[in-house]
Formats: C-alpha cells, sequence, structure tokens
C-alpha cells in the first residue's frame, strides 16, 4: 500500500503496453526474417515482404515508446536524479555496442594476423577443403569465385575512406558546435549545427553506398570480403540509426523542445555519434589502411 | 590408490583371453582405463595426485562444515559471536590456496608440453598416419601417392559382432599401428568437427574441416584399444568408434602389403595374427 | 548496517492501510495490465519466477528422457518406435540434450535468479522504489516468452532443408559446421539463433537497468561498501551481462550471415575458420557461467549469515572477490578449448589464468565457513540448502580445477567428467542457491508462510538424488564414455543405472516441493515481516511480507 505522499524523486512510471508490444513486434520480426531465410509456416523461401509486419510493428512501438518517454520529460518527471540514471544507461548501451564491434574486429584480426600460421599445415593432402586454404598465405585471401580462386583488390584507403573520415571528423565537430549553441541558448546556431551534421551523415552514408558498389571482392567470396562488409556494413548501419537520432532532435529542436539546460535526447544523440565516429577511426586504421600498408600489391581500385 | 589402480588396470588383461594389452571401459569402472603408453601413465600419475589434492580439499572444507555444524549450532551456542575479520586466516586461506595451485601448476606444464610437443625422433621411428573424420566413420591413409593405402573404417553393428568384438567400440577396418614407434596423426574432417579420442592414450584432438591437428603417441606393447569420436558431429555421433591395433613392426608391414592389395585380406591377417580372445568384455556382463 | 526507515516499514504498517490512498489506487492481483502492462520491479520480478518455474519444469523433464534413454545400452526412447514414434531418432535424442542445455541455462538458471531475484530483492536491499527504467525492466521480461517460443518452435520445424528431421541438433555450444549449412541446413537453426538473439537482448538491457539501479538508486547512506552482497553480486553479473552477450550476439550475427547469405566466417573453404566461433563463443560461455553461479554467492552470503547469527565474515574481501571473479572470467575462455589444437603455449596460459580461478572463490567458500564459526546456528530451510551448496559448489569447483590442467583435459574434455563437473556447479550449485533464495525470500514474496518439513524432505531428496545423478558420472568420464551419446558400450551401464534412479530420487524431491507450494497456496498463513529474526539485517525485512506495491516513498536512511 503506498504509505503517504512520494518524497523522492525517481519515475515511477506507469504501466505501459509498449514492452510487451515491443516484443511481439520483435517475435514477429524473427518470424518473419526466418520465413524469409528459410521459408516458414509455408510462406515461401525469399518473400521479401515477410519480416515487414514486424518491422512496421517494431518502428510503431520505438514511436509509441519514446514519444511517452518524451511526454514524461516535459510532464517533469526526469529529475536530476532520474537524468543521471538515463546517462547511465545510454553509456553503458554504448559500452555493450562496443562489445558487440568487438566481435568484429576479433574475426578481422585473427584473420589478418593468423593467416600465415593457419597456412603453413601439410597442403599436400588431396583435400578439397584444406587445398582452398592455401589462399591464406596471402593477405588479404584469395576468394572464391566460380573461375577458381582469384586475388582480392582491397581499397585504397586514401581515396573515398579518406573522404568519408574527413566527413565524420567534421561531423563530429559540427555536433559540437550545435551542442554549445544549445547549451547557451542559441537556437539558431544549434539547428545549423545539428542540420549540418545530419547532411553530414547522409554523405558518409551515400560514399559509402558508392564505395560498396565498386568493391572488388564480395560479401559472400571470402573470408575478408566477409568481416570487410559485415564490420563496415554494422558501422554504416549504426552511421545511418544515429543520422535518424539526430534527426530526431533536429525536428524536436524545431518544434521548440530542447532546453538549454535539459536536453538528454540531444546529448545521447552526440555521444551516441561520437561513438560511431570512433569505431570509425578503428576501421579505418586497421581495415582500410593496415592491410593496404602492410600488403600494397593488392590496391588496384580507386 | 595405486593398489586400486593396478586392479582396474588389470582387469580387462584377466578377462581377456589372449595375451597383450588391451583397454576398454570395464563394468563399474571408476578411473582411468589402463595407461597404454608412456605419456597416459604420467597423465594418471598427474591425476592421482590432483585427485589427493581435491579430495583432501573436499573432506577439509567438508569437516569444517562439520565442526561449525556441530559445535555452533543454536543448542551448542545460544549467543552468537559478532567478530567479522581476522586478517591472519584471510591471508592465510589466500596464500594456502596459492601455493597448491603453483604445485599443480608445476607438476602440470612438463606434462602438457611433453604430450604436445612431439619429440625429435629420427625419420625412420616415425609412422604418419592420416585421419578423417566424416558423418559418421573414420578415414585412414597410410602413405603418400599411388603407394598410399586409404580406408574407411566403420563401427560394427550391433547384430554383426564377431566373437571378441564390443558393442558400439569395435570397427570393421581398424588402424593398425607398429609397437615401439612414434605414430604421428594429423587429424582433420571433411564435413563437421568430430574428435579422435583414445582413452587409453589419454589423448584426444578435434577433427576440424580446413585445420590439421597432429596428435603423437609411442605403444610399447602391442593390444588392441577402443575409442570413440568424442565431438558432437550430428546424428550418428555416438556409432563411429575407433579402433587402434598395435602389431610387431613385421606384422605391421605384413599388414600394410596385403592392406594395399585388398583391405579384406589385410583384416583376415588381422584376425590371424592377434585373434580377439574368447570371452570378452562385451559378454561379461 | 543499521538503518531507520520511517514510512513502509514493517511496525507502522498495520496503519498504512488506513490511509494514503489518496492519489494511487493499488492494482488488484487479477487486473490483467498489472502483470502484462507492469513497471513494478516485484510483479515483474514474479513473472520471471514463474517463467522460470514453467522453464525448469520442461528443463527438467527434457532430463527425464535423457536419463530415461541412458538407463541401459540401447535404443530406450529415441528408436523411432518407442510411445509411437514420439521421441524420434538419435538425431531428437541431441535435439533434447541441447534444448535441455540451453532451456536450464537461458530460461531457467537466468531468469529465476537474474529476473526474478535480482528484480525483487536489489531494489529492496538498497532502498529503492523500484528499478530505475521500470518500462524497460519489463521489456527484458517480455522478450523472455518470445525468445523462449522461437525456441520450441525451432523443435518442430525442419532440421535440413530436405528429409523430415525436425530441430536443431548440435548442442548448446552450437558449433559450427555443424551448425551451420554443413549440418543444418534447415530453420531449426535459424530459430535458435534468433530465439538467443533475443534473449541476449534481454538480459543486456536488464543487466544495463540493475548496473543504473545499483550505481544511482542507493538510499541515502548506502555507499557502495555497504551494500548487501547479494546487490554485489548482481552488479557483478550486470557487467558480465553486458560486456559478455555482446560478444555472443556478434558471433551468432556471424553465424546466420554465414547460413544466409553466404559469408564465410566459419566456412573453411572460403578461408573462414570454425574455431573462430569456439573463441567467440567461450569468450561469452565462459563469464555465462560465472553469470549464473555470483548471484547464487550473494543469496547463500544473506543466508549463512542470517541463520549464524553473524555479519557475514570478510564483507569487502567477498564482495571483491567477486569482482575479481568477474574479471579473470574473462580472459580463461580457451580452457573450453585445449583440444582444437592451439598453441602449446597459449594451451599452458589458459591453465594458469583458470587455476587463479580458485583462490577468489576459495576465498568465499572458507569466509561463509567463518562466517558460521562461532556463530548460533539454526538450520532451517533456507540454511540447509546453502550449507548443501557449499559443499557441492567445492566438489564441483575442484574437479574444474582438474579440467584446468590441459593435460588432464586432452583425456577428459567431452566425456562425463565434465558433465559432473558442470551439473555439480550448476544443478547442484546455481539450482541448489536458486532454492536457498526461494525458502529464504517465499514469505517475503507471496506473504504466506510454507510448511518446513515438505521443504526440507524436499531438500533432502534432491541433495540425495542429485548426487546419485552425478557422482557416478565422474566414473564415467574417466573411464571415457563420451558426451552427447544416445548409446553406449554396454560396460558403461552400471554407472548410468545408477545416475538414472538418482533422477527419480531427485524427481520425489520435486514432487515435495510443489506439495509445499499448493500446500502454502491452500493454507495462507500470513506471513511475517521479518520470520528469521535478528539475523535478518538487510532492508527487505524492514517492510512487511508482501511489501506494498511502492515501497520506500520516503527513503530509508543508512547509518
Ligand atoms: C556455474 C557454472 C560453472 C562454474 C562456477 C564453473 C567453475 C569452474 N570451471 Fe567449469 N564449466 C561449466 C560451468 C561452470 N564451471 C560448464 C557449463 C562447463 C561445460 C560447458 C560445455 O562444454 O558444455 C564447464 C567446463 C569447464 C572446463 C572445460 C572442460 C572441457 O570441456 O574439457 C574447465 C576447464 O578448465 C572448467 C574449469 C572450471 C574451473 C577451474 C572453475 C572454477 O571457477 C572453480 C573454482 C572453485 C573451487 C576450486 C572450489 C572452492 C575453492 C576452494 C575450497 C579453495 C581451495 C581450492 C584449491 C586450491 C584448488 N569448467
Ligand atoms: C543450469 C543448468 C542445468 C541444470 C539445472 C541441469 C540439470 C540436469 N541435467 Fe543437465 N545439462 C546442462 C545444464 C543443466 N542441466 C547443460 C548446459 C548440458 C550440456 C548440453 C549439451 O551437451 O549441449 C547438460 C547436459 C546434460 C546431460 C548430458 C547429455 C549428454 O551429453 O548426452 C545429462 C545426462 O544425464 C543431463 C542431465 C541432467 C539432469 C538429470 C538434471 C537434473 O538435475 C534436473 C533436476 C532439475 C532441477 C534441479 C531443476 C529444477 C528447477 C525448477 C523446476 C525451477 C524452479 C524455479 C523456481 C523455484 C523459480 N544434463
Ligand atoms: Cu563424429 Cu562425433
Ligand atoms: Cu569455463
Amino acid at each position: 500500500m503506498a504509505d503517504g505522499a512520494v518524497k523522492h524523486d525517481y519515475h515511477l512510471v506507469k504501466p505501459s503496453p509498449w514492452p510487451l508490444l515491443g516484443s511481439i513486434g520483435i517475435l514477429l520480426l524473427a518470424l518473419g526474417g526466418v520465413a524469409y531465410m528459410k521459408g516458414l509456416f509455408g510462406i515461401e523461401k525469399g518473400t521479401i515482404w515477410a519480416p515487414l509486419p514486424g518491422f512496421v510493428f517494431i518502428v510503431w512501438v520505438l514511436i509509441g515508446w519514446w514519444g511517452d518517454v518524451i511526454k514524461e520529460s516535459r510532464g517533469g518527471d526526469h529529475k536530476e536524479v532520474v537524468q543521471i540514471s538515463l546517462r547511465y544507461g545510454m553509456v553503458l548501451f554504448i559500452a555493450s555496442e562496443v562489445m558487440f564491434f568487438v566481435a568484429w574486429f576479433w574475426g578481422f584480426f585473427e584473420m589478418a594476423i593468423f593467416h600465415d600460421l593457419r597456412a603453413s599445415g601439410h597442403y599436400d593432402l588431396a583435400n578439397p577443403d584444406l587445398e582452398a586454404l592455401k589462399g591464406w598465405a596471402t593477405w588479404p585471401i584469395t576468394q572464391i569465385t566460380p573461375e577458381g580462386p582469384e586475388q582480392i583488390h582491397t581499397f585504397d584507403p586514401f581515396h573515398l575512406p579518406l573522404i568519408n573520415t574527413l566527413i565524420l571528423l567534421l561531423s563530429g565537430t559540427t555536433v559540437t558546435w550545435a551542442h554549445h549553441a544549445l547549451q547557451v541558448g542559441d537556437r539558431k546556431s544549434a539547428k545549423w549545427g545539428l542540420l549540418l551534421t545530419v547532411i553530414l551523415g547522409v554523405c558518409f552514408t551515400a560514399l559509402q553506398v558508392v564505395e560498396y558498389g565498386e568493391a572488388g571482392f564480395s560479401y559472400d567470396g571470402s573470408l575478408y570480403g566477409s568481416a570487410f562488409f559485415m564490420a563496415t556494413g554494422f558501422h554504416g548501419a549504426h552511421v545511418v540509426i544515429g543520422t535518424i537520432f539526430l534527426a530526431v532532435c533536429l525536428f524536436r529542436l524545431m518544434a521548440g523542445g530542447m532546453k538549454p539546460e535539459k536536453h538528454l535526447g540531444f546529448e545521447f544523440a552526440a555521444w551516441y555519434w561520437h561513438f560511431v565516429d570512433v569505431v570509425w577511426l578503428f576501421l579505418f586504421a586497421f581495415v582500410y589502411v593496415a592491410p593496404h600498408v602492410i600488403w600494397p600489391g593488392g590496391a588496384g581500385v580507386h | 590408490m595405486r593398489s586400486r589402480k593396478r586392479l582396474f588396470a588389470a582387469l580387462p588383461v584377466l578377462l581377456l583371453g589372449s595375451g597383450g594389452a588391451h583397454a576398454a571401459p570395464v563394468p563399474g569402472g571408476i578411473n582411468f582405463q589402463a595407461a597404454a603408453t608412456d605419456t597416459a601413465q604420467r597423465v594418471h600419475e598427474f591425476h592421482d595426485t590432483v585427485l589427493v589434492i581435491i579430495a583432501a580439499i573436499t573432506v577439509f572444507v567438508t569437516a569444517l562444515l562439520i565442526w561449525v555444524m556441530v559445535r555452533y549450532n543454536r543448542r551448542a551456542n545460544p549467543k552468537a559471536s559478532q567478530f567479522s575479520h581476522n586478517t591472519v586466516v584471510e591471508v592465510l586461506w589466500t596464500v594456502i590456496p596459492v601455493l597448491i595451485l603453483v604445485f599443480i601448476a608445476y607438476r602440470s606444464f612438463p606434462l602438457l608440453y611433453e604430450q604436445d610437443v612431439f619429440p625429435e625422433v629420427a625419420e625412420n621411428e616415425v609412422v604418419d598416419v592420416k585421419v578423417y573424420g566424416r558423418q559418421w566413420f573414420w578415414s585412414y591413409i597410410y602413405g603418400e601417392g599411388d603407394e598410399a593405402l586409404e580406408y574407411d573404417s566403420n563401427m560394427v553393428p550391433a547384430d554383426a559382432l564377431a566373437a571378441g568384438q564390443v558393442a558400439q567400440l569395435s570397427v570393421d577396418y581398424p588402424m593398425v599401428v607398429p609397437v615401439g614407434k612414434h605414430v604421428r596423426l594429423s587429424v582433420t574432417a571433411s564435413d563437421v568437427i568430430h574428435s579422435w579420442a583414445m582413452p587409453a592414450f589419454a589423448l584426444k584432438t578435434d577433427a576440424i574441416p580446413g585445420r590439421l591437428n597432429q596428435l603423437w603417441f609411442k605403444v610399447d606393447e602391442p593390444g588392441v584399444f577402443y575409442g570413440q569420436c568424442s565431438e558432437l558431429c550430428g546424428q550418428r555421433h555416438a556409432y563411429m568408434p575407433i579402433e587402434v591395433r598395435v602389431l610387431p613392426e613385421d606384422q605391421y608391414l605384413a599388414w600394410l602389403e596385403k592392406s594395399k592389395a585388398s583391405v579384406a585380406d589385410g583384416r583376415a591377417y588381422l584376425d590371424e595374427v592377434q585373434p580377439l580372445g574368447g570371452s570378452q568384455l562385451a559378454s561379461s556382463n | 548496517m543499521s538503518t531507520e526507515a520511517h514510512h513502509g516499514a514493517a511496525d507502522d504498517h498495520g496503519h498504512a492501510h488506513d490511509h494514503g490512498h489518496d492519489d494511487h489506487h493499488d492494482p488488484k492481483w487479477y487486473s490483467p495490465s498489472r502483470w502484462l502492462f507492469s513497471t513494478n520491479h516485484k510483479d515483474i520480478g514474479t513473472l520471471y519466477l514463474i517463467f522460470a518455474l514453467f522453464a525448469g519444469i520442461v528443463g527438467t523433464a527434457f532430463s527425464g528422457f535423457m536419463r530415461v534413454e541412458l538407463m541401459e545400452p540401447g535404443l530406450q526412447l529415441f528408436d523411432g518406435k518407442a510411445f509411437g514414434g514420439f521421441f524420434g531418432n538419435e538425431h531428437d535424442y541431441n535435439v533434447i540434450t541441447t534444448m535441455h542445455g540451453l532451456i536450464m541455462i537461458f530460461f531457467m538458471v537466468m531468469p529465476a535468479l537474474i529476473g526474478g531475484f535480482g528484480n525483487w530483492f536489489v531494489p529492496l536491499m538498497i532502498g529503492a522504489p523500484d528499478m530505475a527504467m521500470p518500462r524497460m525492466n519489463n521489456i527484458s521480461f517480455w522478450l523472455l516468452p518470445a525468445s523462449f517460443f522461437l525456441l520450441v518452435l525451432s523443435m518442430f520445424v525442419p532440421a535440413q532443408a530436405t528429409g523430415d528431421a525436425t530441430g536443431f541438433g548440435g548442442g548448446w555450444v552450437l558449433y559450427p559446421p555443424l551448425s551451420g549449412t554443413a549440418g543444418h541446413s534447415g530453420p531449426a537453426m535459424d530459430l535458435v539463433i534468433l530465439s538467443l538473439h533475443v534473449a541476449g537482448i534481454s538480459s543486456i538491457l536488464g543487466a544495463i537497468n540493475f548496473i543504473v539501479t545499483i550505481l544511482n538508486m542507493r538510499a541515502p547512506g548506502m555507499t557502495l561498501h555497504k551494500m548487501p552482497l547479494f546487490a554485489w553480486s548482481m552488479l557483478v553479473t550486470a557487467f558480465l551481462l553486458v560486456l559478455a552477450l555482446p560478444v555472443l550476439a556478434g558471433a551468432l550475427t556471424m553465424l546466420l550471415t554465414d547460413r544466409n547469405f553466404g559469408s564465410k566466417f566459419f566456412v573453411p573453404a572460403g578461408g573462414g575458420d570454425p574455431v573462430m566461433f569456439q573463441h567467440l563463443f567461450w569468450f561469452f560461455g565462459h563469464p555465462e557461467v560465472y553469470i549464473m553461479i555470483l548471484p547464487g554467492f550473494g543469496i547463500v552470503s544473506h543466508v549463512v549469515s542470517t541463520f549464524s547469527r553473524k555479519p557475514v565474515f570478510g564483507y569487502l574481501a567477498m564482495a571483491y572477490a567477486m569482482a575479481a571473479i568477474g574479471i579473470i572470467g574473462f580472459i580463461v575462455w580457451a580452457h573450453h578449448m585445449y583440444t582444437v589444437g592451439m598453441n602449446v603455449n597459449l594451451k599452458a596460459y589458459f591453465v594458469a589464468a583458470t587455476m587463479v580461478i580458485a583462490v577468489p572463490t576459495g576465498v568465499k567458500i572458507f569466509s561463509w565457513i567463518a562466517t558460521m564459526w562461532g556463530g548460533s546456528i539454526e538450520f532451517k530451510v533456507p540454511m540447509l540448502w546453502a550449507i548443501g551448496f557449499i559443499f557441492l559448489f567445492t566438489v564441483g569447483g575442484v574437479t574444474g580445477v582438474v579440467l584446468a590442467n590441459a593435460g588432464v583435459d586432452h583425456a577428459l574434455h567431452d566425456t562425463y567428467y565434465v558433465v559432473a563437473h558442470f551439473h555439480y556447479v550448476l544443478s547442484l550449485g546455481a539450482v541448489f542457491t536458486l532454492f536457498c533464495g526461494w525458502y529464504y525470500w517465499f514469505e517475503k514474496i507471496w506473504g504466506v508462510k510454507y510448511n518446513g518439513v515438505l521443504a526440507g524432505l524436499h531438500f533432502w531428496f534432491m541433495f540425495i538424488g542429485s548426487n546419485m545423478i552425478f557422482f557416478p558420472q565422474h566414473f564415467l568420464g574417466l573411464q571415457g564414455m563420451p558426451r552427447r551419446y544416445v548409446d553406449y558400450t554396454p560396460a558403461f551401464e552400471q554407472w548410468h543405472y545408477w545416475s538414472t534412479m538418482g533422477y527419480f530420487v531427485m524427481l520425489v524431491g520435486m514432487a515435495f516441493f510443489f506439495l509445499s507450494l499448493v500446500e502454502a497456496a491452500i493454507r495462507r498463513r500470513k506471513a511475517e515481516a521479518n520470520p528469521w529474526g535478528e539475523g535478518a539485517t538487510t532492508l527487505e525485512w524492514t517492510l512487511s511480507s508482501p511489501p506494498p506495491f511502492h515501497q520506500f516513498n520516503d527513503l530509508p536512511r543508512v547509518r
């Protein structure tokens, strides 16, 4: 039983349908995904729209859920102590994302560092599996094509990737500009800074799409291709999410939301953006530059 | 400890009609299968040492528990004291386990290196066999090129067991190696991961597609040894056993020669020079 | 630690009923929205417990199928004929084994200890009104039934692109190529992957919630160094979850795209390496085993202290031992992979690192005993489970030290010795702490008393039964009996037989467990705020049983 008045600042959230609905959405997405990939419940394999209901469902839940959060924030539920909680939460979420990327980097480094070691076995065996591994002796490894093994040509890091690096770094500064402007109440500059950041984010994604189109290797051709596209692809997905996040903040800013003294949504978008930025620097250094430097012969494209 | 171990080591030999070493699980056995190699012997010794240590630790913990339950229950000690620190014991129970572990490690590392590192021996002391794990049988390859002998080794189904064969363990075409040589296996797989395991040698290594793992052993007595696939590999994982026959070198060479002509001839020769004894493990329970 | 809680405290609960209804109306227990849309940590905790109980029954049934199959050589259940072919063939044995492992770990132990007790008692113990993010707390829960649904569904969809086998039978460790297209080309494995993805999201969100709650919502005066050990254990566990699970998610994603989009991460023909999956899996998998035991460590500390009427011995060392176990837990993973053909120096490193964990664990064992030492011990039911746990966990822990030595592990890896080891630490370790917490907090959670005799019988039958199940498995393992075998050579029969008999003894114990539930539900003896007396010092005992819907509206002050 409630014992008297609430004398603390914590936010006791009202019952909400979103968690249950969100979980149903995720279930639908998973089922739809399997239906698309393998066929399920009589749905043909390869049915593009199969995951769609779940996806739409989830987007609806996210809008509803975060919409509630914004309403509660406006309603004064996010007292100082609640804000601290939200900050910790965001930091931890980003920490878990970092560990997610650790998996891709792990795969990449294992291949990069140990390819020689693995290739130095006894490959005179008449084993087609082992035969294929001769490719390991080179770096990046060869890829399998219908015509047989073929040397991979990696990207020259100092063309598009370098431009992209600059774009991201620049966007890091524009988002900081916007943040500072908002803090001192200069909403106009804040909007410009944010708008620029979003545009830069879109540019990055666009250039990445262009780059993918010119790749001299494929996702399903070899471990190198898989590792490259998985790492940069997941990074790309994070850029897109981050851009949307920033765009939402921009809309809220234009709609009069976000106060100089309290704008957690903005802060989190900025943190997220910096995280995406740092991941890119690692990708640039290790996935693009390092192989290029160590094994210059492979660079052909661009 | 020791004597019990010797008893269990002796058991299979007692049960086996013919001479020669033999290792297979025994009904009710509670320890390792008899060691067939020096390395396995060393593994057993190490395990026995650690077993004594861990048994002592467990007994010690149990004794403490019993003591506190007897001495400090509500009736025996109605008034609880309230201490919660004692630096001396805290240091002790940190340092003593460290020392114990250092001791275990000191015994453990040499064993590990002995097992893992192929000893430097003359080429003619080495016999190479290539081993493939496949769903769900093993293939063995001796030699290379045109001279190579390659054959598959399948489990003998329960209804086809000949006298002396062991259910789930005997195979149609065992792996055969000579006595006293360093046998070096190169193990890989062609579909999913399997694991070539031989308890009597205290060894196993995974057979992994795309990798080549090595394993070595040296058996000093002729004998029959059984092992089983030890990595889950699908439906018939339980039905791809390993049988190793160790023969005197001349017999081994003869077997090799015969098998190259026809694996069935090789098998017949094997049954001739190393018949499985009359009273067998399988029938003993 | 002494506390002074003004409101919501047990002693003024009597009149709390009469006033304070002005703005809040506590929902009725049968109101659907109370459970479906819950944002209350206690209700969500209860949901977790009920879910875990349900999943535990499924997992226990599956272990029964395995035990009956293994009772004698030859095929009993999985021969394609028994019970009209209900159990299917050897493949289905593998499916059952896999599901047993996954269900017990992800849907029984973790939801019960972390989701259930963690949700219930972390806020109560640290003097917080709720979790930091109550709505996120609820999705952490609801993702589990979704995940469980996917897992169960996987058992009924094709294993292969062709043929009529169903379900994924590749072990809970999901090693490719068996879990790849080469081994299971059908949708079953994809469902397993997505199921674990969803369970992983659930756990990560839950873990973030715990860390934030503990770091930010401790009652005034409760410094980290005054915080109850259960909260400490949850803090460390939550960190392990946040750092380990995403790596599993990464590995699973690679597996998924290997299966469906042609990537080559674990496909040797494209330069990939199946062993890399094992590294990624165990980088998660080893911390995972501590995730399952640390909350139990916390519970046992409280129970031992409560029933000895003594403060926990070496409180700080206990807290930091858990932190040490958590940290070292991240650098020992490859002790599960001694036979994959690792470099010998690397093996030596993992041997050393692994054995180090015995030291902080020993500190915990000895500190529990020292807590009892000089105490005035009362053998109430929770204390039986706690003492049983200390003994059984030691047995399981020391066999872990044997396995840590690669030299012997070459012989014992993937044998029943390993099965015995991990059931001693899990089924007799984690599960004993689960029941320990269950009986310790039962009255607090449900507001009614249980029958001590039934609960005691539950303990004794479980104790004897579980030992009977798993002790003989050491012998089997030493003799060379491999894991995940549906059938075996007759020589192994004796110990398998005893193991299965032990299972039936254990079942009797579980029957008493369910009886005690029914008995308590029928009798409805009203529970007191603190049934354990002066030994029980943490904040949850200052509240009524069950506690008010919203506790600590006025925060307690800790001195
Ligand atoms: C709760 C779960 C849990 C816990 C706590 C542990 C704890 C430990 N485990 Fe276990 N383990 C598993 C669950 C767990 N394990 C599982 C599920 C598997 C199999 C997975 C699979 O393949 O399916 C496994 C497998 C496993 C292996 C791989 C075996 C193989 O597959 O070949 C190894 C090898 O090193 C190992 C070691 C250890 C060690 C050293 C500890 C240590 O933390 C134990 C420390 C405790 C003590 C030592 C006892 C108390 C200490 C003292 C009283 C002090 C004095 C002691 C000494 C000086 C020794 N475990
Ligand atoms: C927490 C984990 C856990 C638990 C509790 C258990 C419990 C049991 N397990 Fe095990 N088991 C595993 C984890 C677990 N297991 C894993 C990971 C594997 C490896 C899988 C693989 O190879 O891939 C395995 C494999 C495994 C095998 C090997 C199969 C093989 O290799 O072929 C066997 C064989 O006997 C077995 C038997 C049993 C038995 C008889 C129990 C009995 O102890 C069961 C008794 C039941 C309980 C003790 C739990 C009761 C609890 C509840 C009902 C919930 C209560 C909830 C609340 C109060 C909220 N299990
Ligand atoms: Cu082959 Cu298991
Ligand atoms: Cu481990």
